[in-house]
C-alpha cells in the first residue's frame, strides 16, 4: 500500500514537473541529477575477494527537483540491483526512496516528506544523506522553520528515519538559534559576533520487546522516550573564533552500550584564528555514551544514527595517509586536533616566486578512563571527565606545496599515524606508520596536464593470517594521471606491499566528461579496508574487475 | 517583543509536550519476566537469620486468646524480627463472628487446623512453633505460656536456608518474591508457603470480662496464597543454592485494608512439613 501511494505520488509530480518543462504551464523549473556506478568482480584469494553471484552489480540514483517561486517538491529514485560492495545487502531493490514537497519564504519554512536537517554541529539531530558510506537516515515528517524576528531561527521536526526501505523509529525535535547581533540593535556592527543555540531531541520507541537481564528471569525495563539536550555557543571576533556545544541524553540502553543505562555526554570545543596567509585552529571533543538511534536494537552499527559527533582527526586524502581513517568512537573518546596553515609570502626565501604553502595537522585521541560496575542492566560504567585510557589513533602530518613555475606545481607531505585495531573491533598492537608522499603537476597548456603521485609507507604491523588486515606492512605506490583534450583522463597506478605486507593493487581508470556528463570505467582491485567520511565509516570489502560510473545533471 | 515571548513560550511548550526522558531510577532497571512460580538463579540473600514461625490457632468467641495474644505480641516485640506470627481462625465454634463483625474465618487455615489435630481437640488458643514435633507428635502448647523456649531453641540455631520475602502492589495484583540462599545442605525436598495476614481489624472479642466491643486483631491469617502446603521449590539442596522465584496474588479481598497486610513466607520440608525458615514483609 505504501509503495503504492509513493508511486502514484512519483507519477503525480514527474507529470507536473513534464508539464512545466515542456509547457511551462505552471513556471517552474525542473533540475535534476542522475547517477549509474557498477561493479563487475571476481574471486582473488590474495586479496580475499569472492565472486559476485550476479556478476553485475550496480546503484543508481536520480533525483528531480521541481522549483516555482517559493514551492519545490522532488523525489528521489534509487536503484541497487543488488547493491555494490560494501553496500548493506538491505538495499537491495528499487524504488521511489525520497520525495517531499516544500514551501519556503524568507520567514517561514515547511517541508512535508523526507527531509535532512541538522541542529548546531549535528550532537543532538543530524539527518543526513551520504550516498558514498551508504548512509541516508532522512527523516519522513513534517519540518518546521519560523523566524519570528531577526536574529532568531526556530525549527521543529517529527518523522520516522529512513532504514533501508522503510521507516523506523520516531524523533521529535526542536531548536532555537539566537543570533544577538541581529536581536539587539546597539550590537549590530559590532566586531563580536555571538550566536546562541539549544535543541531537544526525543525518540519514542515502544518497550514491549524482551531483553533478558543476565539474571535469569528478568529483563530491561526500557524507557520509551529518551531525550538529548544541547547548548551552542558561537562567538567571533575578528579572525579569532570560539564555537562550543554541549549535549547530554538520557538513559538509553541500546545495543551499542551493552544495554546499560549510564547516561551521555558530548562537548566540543573549538578556537581558531586566521589572517592572511595563516590559519590555526585547535579542537577538543570528550564523547562519553552518545551513540543516539531511533532504534535500540539495531544491529547495524551505522544506522539510524539521529546524532552525530563531529570528527576531531583530519581527513587525509593521499592514500597511504587515509589507509586507517578514524572511525569517531560515539560510545566514548577524548581527542585533541590541531591544525596551523601557513603561507611563505612571495619573493622571500622560503617563498620563492610563487609562494609556498605549508599545512600541519596533529591529532590525539584516546579512550576514555572508565571503570566498569556493572554488565547489561546496569549503569555500565564509571569515567572522569578528564581521564583517558588508550589510545585509539594518533597523526602528524606535514604538508608543503609549491609552485615552482606557472605549469610546475609540487608538494611534500610527511605523515606519522598511530593506529589501534580496537576501533575497528580487532584484537592486536598499536600500528605506527610513517608515510611520505610526493605529488607533482604538470600543466603543459589549457587542456592538458599530468600528474604523478609516489607514496611510501613504512609499518611495524605485519600481516598475520589470523586477524587478516591487509593494511598491514610496508608499502609502496604510484599514480600517473593524465588529462587531455579538456575531456579525457586516464590514470593508472599500483600500491604495492613490499615487506610484511600481501597484495598488489593495480588500477587503471579511464574518464570522459562532455558538458554535464561524466563517463568513468576503471579496472583493477581495491584492498578491503574501511572509508570515513567525517568520521562516519563503512567497510570496503575487497573487489577484482570492472568498476564504472556515469552520472548527468540538467 | 511580544512574537518573541510568543515563539518562545511556543518553543517551551513544545519541548515539555514532546516528553523528555522517562525516569527510570536505578532499582528498576531490571523486571521479571519469568513465569509465576517458576524458579530462577538469583544473587542470594542478605541477612541469613534463622527465624520462627509461630502458629496460633484462636477464634474471637475464645475466652484465654486475649492472654496468648499479649505473650505473643511480647514475644514477637522482643525477638526483633526474628519470630513471625500468625493468627488462624478456623471453623470451630469459637471463630463464629458476632454480629456483623469482620469473618476473620479462612478456608486453608481450617485444613491446617484439621490436619495438625487442633480442630478436633477443640483446645483454643493452640500454637506450633516451626511445626515442631514432640514424641512423634505436633508440638501444640497453649501461647500463653511456653513460647519463649520454644522460639529460643530455633532462633538460636543456624540457619539451614536463608529466606527472604518482598511485595509490590501493582494494577493486576501482588507480586511476590521469594529469595532463598541454601546455606546448609538438605536432601529432602522442600515447599514455599506464602501467606497473606492483616494487622488491626477490629472486631468483638470474647474475654475473662465478658466482651472487649474494640477489640484489635493482628497477624490474621487472610489467605494461603499458595497451595496450603506450598509450592514445590525447585533447588538441588546444595549448600550455596541462590534461587528466586515470583508469584502474582489477584485474589485479595476488597474487605481487606492491604495497607495493613503483610506477606508471610516459609520454607518447609515437603514431607515432615517442618519449617526450616521464615519472613516476612509489607507490601509496598
Amino acid at each position: 500500500m505504501k509503495h503504492r501511494q509513493t508511486l502514484v505520488l512519483a507519477l503525480l509530480l514527474i507529470a507536473g514537473t513534464s508539464a512545466a518543462t515542456a509547457q511551462g504551464l505552471l513556471g517552474g523549473q525542473v533540475t535534476g541529477n542522475i547517477q549509474l556506478d557498477g561493479q563487475i568482480s571476481r574471486r582473488d584469494s590474495v586479496i580475499g575477494s569472492e565472486d559476485v553471484p550476479q556478476k553485475l552489480l550496480s546503484n543508481a540514483r536520480a533525483d528531480i527537483l521541481y522549483t516555482n517561486g517559493d514551492f519545490s517538491a522532488g523525489l528521489r529514485y534509487e536503484g541497487y540491483l543488488g547493491p555494490m560492495l560494501g553496500f548493506r545487502p538491505d538495499y537491495q531493490g528499487q524504488g521511489i526512496a525520497n520525495y517531499f514537497v516544500s514551501y519556503k519564504t524568507q520567514n517561514f519554512a515547511i517541508t512535508a516528506g523526507h527531509f535532512y536537517e541538522q541542529f548546531g554541529n549535528g550532537m543532538a539531530l543530524r539527518a543526513y544523506e551520504d550516498r558514498y558510506l551508504g548512509i541516508d537516515n532522512a527523516l519522513r515528517g513534517i519540518n518546521v522553520m519560523y523566524r519570528p524576528f531577526r536574529g532568531i531561527i526556530l525549527k521543529g521536526v517529527i518523522g520516522q528515519q529512513r532504514y533501508f526501505w522503510e521507516s523506523r523509529g520516531l524523533v521529535r525535535g526542536a531548536d532555537a538559534e539566537v543570533s544577538l547581533n541581529d536581536l539587539i540593535t546597539p550590537w549590530s556592527e559590532a566586531k563580536t559576533r555571538i550566536t546562541l543555540g539549544g535543541s531537544f531531541v526525543s525518540k519514542y520507541e515502544d518497550n514491549s520487546e524482551v531483553i533478558l537481564s543476565d539474571i535469569p528471569g528478568f529483563k530491561l525495563n526500557l524507557p520509551r522516550n529518551v531525550a538529548t539536550t544541547a547548548f551552542r555557543m558561537d562567538l567571533a571576533h575578528g579572525g579569532f573564533g570560539l564555537q562550543a556545544e554541549y549535549a547530554f541524553k538520557g538513559k538509553d540502553p541500546n545495543d551499542l552500550n551493552n544495554y546499560t543505562y549510564h547516561k551521555g555526554e558530548v562537548l566540543w570545543l573549538s578556537a581558531s584564528y586566521s589572517q592572511k596567509g595563516f590559519s590555526a585552529n585547535i579542537q577538543a571533543k570528550r564523547v562519553d555514551n552518545m551513540g543516539f538511534r531511533s532504534v535500540r536494537t539495531e544491529a547495524y552499527k551505522e544506522m539510524l544514527y539521529i546524532n552525530y559527533t563531529p570528527a576531531i582527526s583530519k581527513q587525509h586524502t593521499y592514500a597511504f595517509l587515509s589507509m586507517y581513517p578514524y572511525a569517531t568512537q560515539s560510545m566514548g573518546e577524548m581527542g585533541l586536533q590541531a591544525d596551523v596553515m601557513y603561507k611563505f609570502k612571495k619573493e622571500t626565501l622560503l617563498g620563492g616566486a610563487y609562494g609556498t604553502d605549508l599545512h600541519i595537522n596533529a591529532s590525539l585521541i584516546k579512550a576514555l578512563d572508565t571503570t566498569q560496575i556493572g554488565g547489561i542492566g546496569t549503569d555500565g560504567y564509571t569515567s572522569t571527565f578528564f581521564g583517558t585510557g588508550d589510545t585509539y589513533y594518533g597523526d602528524l602530518s606535514v604538508e608543503i606545496a609549491k609552485k615552482l613555475s606557472s605549469k610546475v606545481k609540487i608538494a611534500a607531505t610527511y605523515g606519522y599515524v598511530v593506529f589501534n585495531p580496537i576501533i575497528e573491533g580487532h584484537a592486536g598492537d598499536l600500528h605506527h606508520n610513517h608515510v611520505l608522499v610526493g605529488d607533482l603537476t604538470w600543466k603543459m597548456n589549457k587542456k592538458n596536464s599530468l600528474r604523478f603521485e609516489a607514496e611510501w609507507m613504512g609499518s611495524d604491523s605485519k600481516y598475520d593470517a589470523a586477524v587478516d588486515d591487509k593494511r598491514c606492512g610496508d608499502w609502496i605506490m604510484g599514480l600517473l594521471e593524465y588529462n587531455f583534450a579538456g575531456k579525457w583522463f586516464v590514470s593508472v597506478s599500483d600500491q604495492y606491499a613490499y615487506n610484511d605486507g600481501v597484495g598488489n593493487y593495480y588500477n587503471l581508470s579511464v574518464g570522459y566528461t562532455q558538458g554535464a556528463t561524466r563517463l568513468q570505467v576503471g579496472y583493477g582491485k581495491q584492498r578491503e579496508g574501511i572509508i570515513c567520511i567525517g568520521g562516519v565509516c563503512r567497510n570496503v570489502p575487497a573487489s577484482n574487475g570492472l568498476t564504472f560510473s556515469l552520472t548527468t545533471s540538467f | 517583543m511580544k512574537k518573541i515571548y510568543k515563539a518562545l513560550i511556543f518553543l517551551a511548550a513544545s519541548a515539555m509536550a514532546m516528553t523528555s526522558c522517562d525516569t527510570i531510577d536505578e532499582d528498576n532497571y531490571l523486571i521479571f519476566s519469568g513465569a509465576a512460580g517458576s524458579w530462577y538463579d538469583a544473587n542470594g540473600v542478605a541477612d541469613h537469620s534463622q527465624r520462627a514461625l509461630l502458629e496460633k490457632y484462636t477464634g474471637v468467641r475464645c475466652i484465654i486468646c486475649p492472654d496468648a495474644d499479649v505473650v505473643i505480641s511480647a514475644a514477637v516485640d522482643s525477638y526483633n524480627g526474628k519470630l513471625v506470627a500468625v493468627s488462624i481462625h478456623d471453623s470451630n465454634v469459637f471463630t463464629r463472628p458476632f454480629g456483623n463483625d469482620p469473618d476473620l474465618r479462612c478456608a486453608d487455615g481450617n485444613v491446617m487446623s484439621h490436619y495438625f489435630g487442633v480442630y478436633d481437640a477443640r483446645q483454643y488458643p493452640s500454637a506450633i512453633v516451626n511445626r515442631s514435633v514432640v514424641n512423634n507428635n505436633w508440638d501444640l502448647f497453649t501461647p500463653t505460656s511456653g513460647v519463649n523456649e520454644r522460639v529460643d531453641a530455633i532462633v538460636n540455631q543456624e540457619a539451614t536456608v536463608a529466606l527472604d520475602v518482598d511485595a509490590e502492589r501493582q494494577s493486576d495484583g501482588i507480586d511476590i518474591t521469594v529469595n532463598m540462599e541454601m546455606l546448609q545442605t538438605v536432601s529432602d525436598a522442600m515447599t514455599v508457603t506464602l501467606l497473606i495476614m492483616e494487622d488491626g481489624i477490629v472486631t468483638i472479642q470474647s474475654n475473662h470480662e465478658g466482651k472487649d466491643s474494640n477489640y484489635v486483631q493482628n497477624h490474621v491469617l487472610r489467605d494461603v496464597i499458595t497451595d496450603v502446603w506450598g509450592a514445590d521449590v525447585d533447588c538441588n539442596g546444595q549448600a550455596g543454592q541462590k534461587r528466586m522465584a515470583r508469584f502474582k496474588y489477584t485474589e485479595a479481598q476488597s474487605a481487606w485494608d492491604l495497607d495493613r497486610c503483610h506477606i508471610v513466607a516459609f520454607i518447609s520440608n515437603k514431607s515432615s512439613r517442618q519449617i526450616l525458615n521464615a519472613a516476612e514483609c509489607e507490601i509496598d
